[in-house]
């Protein structure tokens, strides 16, 4: 009788709400399966916007997740870091190097590559200076502390922006075309969307060969299992904290690049992004790259179904429903798709 | 004839695994009403992962543990605080900013009833009772030798003081079992031979069942009327301190460099 | 309950601060009459708010000393309070103007039954907005509250960003029932009134308005004292100060801290809707995420868990938002800077976070427990361990 009660007890609550959570998940599967045997093309087509707007999301919500597995830190400011690039980087390519809509392709990879060694170093160096002024004094301190100073350093970089550029939309003109580099059967990859996947495969390619094979990189995976313990290995924790930052600086820069070659952006629209790719990070469990990553795409698939396809909310309801699909996530399976449920500790 | 004993505490092959580690191998353990019991073993031998188990912090991957005749099991820490289990820390846990009266209030916390509304109007119900909390609080202090620290923020006590204020605190709870871990731990010779009494006082006294973690073999074999041995989660030996101290497997284990009984 | 008050004061009056408290509420009483005399002050009296500014000041001042509650008290990060905020506006639009003109019902209220729509006493509707406004919060808190510190912040932001888009979108277009009227918000909301005496009707509306803020900020700040000295109070500060050993003394987690968060909630759902109803108006635009950042900066620079600190606090912020800001820029402007400080207003906030967090966490106005951190400093060596569980969240999956 015993056993029964206590196996009632601890099937009850966790079990209830992961039930609760999987039946959400079929819902939402079989709609989006009917809507692919309905019409496949279009289908197709949203699906790969998806895509491409989720390979964006992925290289902002790899920041999060760098900084987040090293630090256990949400690094508010990284969205807005990111916004601040993607002006920066619109600045370099109209007024600086004036590529128009009828430069040469190889005027315009030259001169996106001369944008991005600038902006990458740039970003890279405010991200960890932003590191050390204001979270490394906080190390110690309750976490709590470390979260409300990067909330308001989140405010202050994105006035910095606002002081600079001022209320108005950035945007690059259409210097990648949009007609069809690839194209099967009414399915289509556009040459900027395309561009897009060109310049995000190979960042990703080099950030794993980074992490996995080089020392930084093991240092970085050491500190973010255990400081203490990497400290005493003679890893030097501050510097490999600053190379996270660094890093996670550069992919910003990089992101904010291939963002602006999609759309335009603002001082504000760190904010917006950041959560996505916040939301991204978890989806897919915080402190996994390859999660980042896959809950980037998944993201950017279901933004691009509600706002592209029929019979969903719609446009207007896409923050609230990246907004529940964070909530839901950490209600109902806080360590992500990829991320493993940590032991509670010995 | 020899009346059945009445065990406190059931513990019915308890185990517990973190991923591929096994912290408590299939433990019985028992616990007689009145009694004091002390568990032992080595480091990481799995003590504090027991007490864990039974106060709720930890949830044992199979097994069961009764508690004066309720299964624990699956029971938040809070519940399982008002059938009557208190408990002290290895690792001093006060709440620092917190005066020394106001941690043990908050001890009594699951024992009173003062609610929100009467709190905020001041329902004399509520008053008449945070006074009489207040006069077991400072009885409690009294008792576990802090007559005078009543309003002395826990965070600035002397160790010495602060290991008699968990107890205090653990008092507050009105246990029916005192679960104490290391409470010696960092005491003189002279300290720990006032603890010791002081813990026989409380059994005696307070009507209460006493299990403790202990390294120190003078108050292990000063004060338990049994003890339980654990290495690497399983439980090698149980008894009289006498036959514990003769225990092959236990002196193998450990007791080899213990103070000479 | 007059009994309260009295040991209320007698446990206070020890306290050299309650004269001083005596004081400002003496002068804040007296404000209106005075505030012009003050605006002629050479040099200083450009900078003297009005009075209805200071109904402005007041009723975010309420809503931080709410925040703090849940922030200061407890502990727990909530960046989404402008929910709450929000939920009070609309429950005054509900049960005070034309908005379900479907119906008319009329209680206590100084309409007119001839105006359809629902028509209830403002005094009730703000008790309704705050008893709302609370199970709003223990709605919220029931799914979130088992999370960690950073990723419950997180979580009422996405509820701080939810409600508001939620507001703006159920008209209707966007649910097929009018419940908000989406981005045009409910208006005119009714006023404050006693019998026939309409508060906004009158010509010394700002003063009524202004006195009756005072009233209910003073309402606030007494529940929150009560509530800081009482057995739920104990448990909050034992749960900021170590979860694990607060429920090892029985005390219930999730039950405490969703009161916490329910309490905090309700004050801000009273402060939205007494907002609304001076406004005249509950509307989209009035609620986004700035502003629980706004309120928190007020939390912070006041003094985290300090309810003098987060009334100088927000006072401080909410003068600066409401009219300072403004005037600092309109002088930066005279000397010939190009300078708009209202424009950067939430940099400035940002700022003053980062600096308090770096240089002052304890606030302005410390907490009497963080004193003791100040004046006697910390022990290099801590005597006690505080672990840091391992596990994502601290979901026990036998919690209640």
């Amino acid at each position: 009788m015993n056993t029964a009660v206590v196996v009632l007890h601890r099937v009850r609550a966790s079990s209830l709400i992961d039930a609760f959570g999987l039946l959400l998940l079929a819902a939402v599967l079989l709609f989006l399966l009917l809507k692919f045997f309905e019409d496949p093309v279009r289908f197709l087509n949203v699906g790969i916007i998806g895509m491409t707007n989720g390979a964006v999301y992925g290289l902002v919500a790899l920041g999060y997740t760098l900084v987040y597995g090293i630090l256990q830190l949400i690094n508010f400011a990284h969205g807005d870091v990111f916004a601040l690039s993607g002006l920066v980087a619109s600045t370099m390519i109209i007024s600086v190097l004036d590529i128009g809509t009828d430069a040469s392709v190889l005027f315009i990879i030259v001169g996106l590559l001369v944008t991005l060694a600038v902006t990458v170093p740039l970003f890279a160096v405010i991200n960890a200076t932003i590191e050390r002024v204001a979270y490394k004094p906080l190390r110690a301190a309750p976490r709590l502390a470390a979260l409300i100073t990067a909330v308001g350093m989140s405010f202050i970089v994105q006035n910095v922006s606002l002081a600079i550029y001022g209320v108005d939309f950035e945007s690059v003109p259409p210097f990648i075309p949009r007609t069809a580099a690839i194209e099967i059967g009414g399915v289509v990859i556009q040459w900027n969307k395309l561009a897009i996947f060109m310049i995000v495969i190979p960042v990703l390619i080099v950030l794993t060969w980074f992490v996995r094979s080089t020392r930084q990189g093991k240092a970085m995976r050491a500190v973010a299992q255990d400081q203490e313990a990497s400290a005493m290995m003679g890893i030097d924790v501050n510097r490999t904290i600053s190379v996270t930052f660094f890093l996670a600086g550069s992919l910003a820069a990089v992101a904010g690049l291939v963002y602006l070659l999609q759309f335009n952006i603002r001082y504000d629209t760190g904010f917006e992004l950041g959560l996505i790719a916040f939301t991204a990070a978890v989806l897919g469990g915080i402190g996994n790259l390859t999660g980042a990553v896959l809950g980037a795409m998944l993201i950017g698939m279901v933004q691009a179904f509600n706002e592209g396809l029929d019979g969903t909310p719609g446009g207007d309801w896409t923050r609230s429903i990246v907004f529940g699909i964070l909530i839901a996530v950490l209600v109902f399976r806080p360590q992500g798709i990829l991320g493993e449920r940590t032991p509670e500790g010995a | 004839m020899a009346t059945p004993v009445d065990n406190l505490l059931v513990a019915d092959k308890v185990r517990k695994e973190f991923g591929g580690l096994v912290a408590t191998d299939d433990v019985d353990f028992t616990i007689p009403r009145g009694s004091i019991v002390a568990l032992i073993g080595p480091n990481g031998a799995g003590k504090t992962t027991f007490f864990n188990q039974i106060t709720g912090v930890y949830v044992p991957t199979s097994g069961s543990i009764v508690f004066d005749g309720t299964e624990v099991v699956g029971k938040p820490p809070h519940a399982i605080v008002e059938l009557g289990v208190g408990r002290t820390f290895q690792n001093i846990r006060l709440f620092a900013q917190m005066t020394a009266i106001e941690n043990v209030l908050v001890g009594m916390h699951c024992r009173l009833k003062g609610g929100i509304i009467g709190s905020v109007v001041g329902r004399p119900r509520v008053r008449r009772e945070e006074k009489a909390a207040r006069e077991r609080a400072r009885e409690l202090l009294r008792y576990c030798g802090l007559p005078r620290r009543h309003e002395e923020y826990a965070g600035t006590l002397p160790y010495g003081d602060q290991r008699r204020l968990e107890v205090a605190r653990a008092l507050a709870t009105d246990p029916k079992l005192l679960l104490l871990d290391e409470p010696t731990a960092g005491m003189n010779p002279q300290e720990t031979a006032a603890f010791t009494d002081f813990v026989r006082r409380m059994r005696d006294e307070l009507d209460l069942t006493v299990l403790l973690i202990e390294h120190d073999m003078k108050v292990v074999m000063g004060v338990s009327e049994r003890i339980t041995v654990l290495e690497y989660g399983e439980k090698i030996a149980e008894g009289s301190p006498a036959a514990v101290q003769a225990d092959e497997r236990v002196i193998e284990a450990y007791l080899g460099r213990g103070a000479a009984a | 309950m007059s009994e309260a008050f009295g040991n209320f004061a007698t446990r206070v009056r020890s306290d050299r601060g309650w004269w001083v408290a005596i004081a400002a509420i003496a002068l804040a009483l007296i404000y209106p009459f005075i505030v012009e005399t003050l605006q002629d002050l050479p040099l200083v009296g450009d900078f003297v708010p009005r009075t209805g500014s200071m109904v402005v000041m007041l009723v975010f001042t309420m809503m931080a000393v709410g925040l703090n509650v849940v922030v200061g008290y407890a502990g727990l990060l909530d960046l989404g309070y402008v929910a709450f905020y929000a939920a009070g506006a609309y429950v005054a639009g509900w049960f005070a103007s034309l908005q379900f003109a479907q119906v008319s019902f009329h209680f206590g209220s100084s309409v007119s039954n001839e105006q359809p729509g629902i028509h209830i006493s403002m005094w009730l509707v703000l008790l309704l907005a705050g008893a709302f406004t609370l199970i709003v919060g223990i709605l919220i808190g029931l799914p979130t509250l088992r999370l960690r510190g950073d990723y419950l912040a997180i979580v009422t932001l996405g509820f701080g960003e939810i409600i508001p888009q939620v507001v703006r979108n159920a008209d209707e277009e966007g649910i097929g029932f009018d419940l908000t009227n989406g981005t045009f918000g409910i208006a005119p909301i009714d006023s404050v009134a006693i019998g026939d005496f309409i508060f906004r009707a009158e010509p010394n509306k700002d003063d009524l308005h202004y006195w009756t803020a005072i009233g209910l900020l003073l309402f606030t700040v007494f529940c929150c004292v009560r509530l800081r000295d009482s057995r739920l109070g104990r448990a909050w500060i034992a749960i900021r100060e170590d979860e694990t050993a607060a429920a090892a003394m029985g005390v219930p987690l999730m039950r405490t801290k969703t009161w916490s968060y329910a309490i905090g909630a309700f004050f801000g759902g009273v402060a939205g809707a007494f907002y609304a109803s001076y406004k005249a108006g509950a509307f989209p635009a009035d609620f986004f995420f700035n502003i629980s950042i706004f309120l928190l900066c007020m939390v912070i620079l006041g003094g985290i868990g300090s309810i003098w600190g987060v009334i100088l606090g927000g006072m401080i912020l909410g003068y600066l938002n409401i009219e300072g800001l403004a005037t600092i820029g309109s002088k930066v402007q005279d000397a010939g800077v190009e300078f708009d400080p209202t424009k950067y207003q939430f940099g400035i906030y940002g700022a003053i976070i980062v600096t308090m967090m770096l240089f002052r966490p304890t606030g302005l106005i410390p907490e009497r427990r963080h004193k003791i951190e100040l004046e006697e400093g910390v022990h290099d060596t801590p005597f006690y361990d505080v672990q840091t569980e391992g596990s994502l969240t601290d979901r026990n999956p036998s919690d209640e």
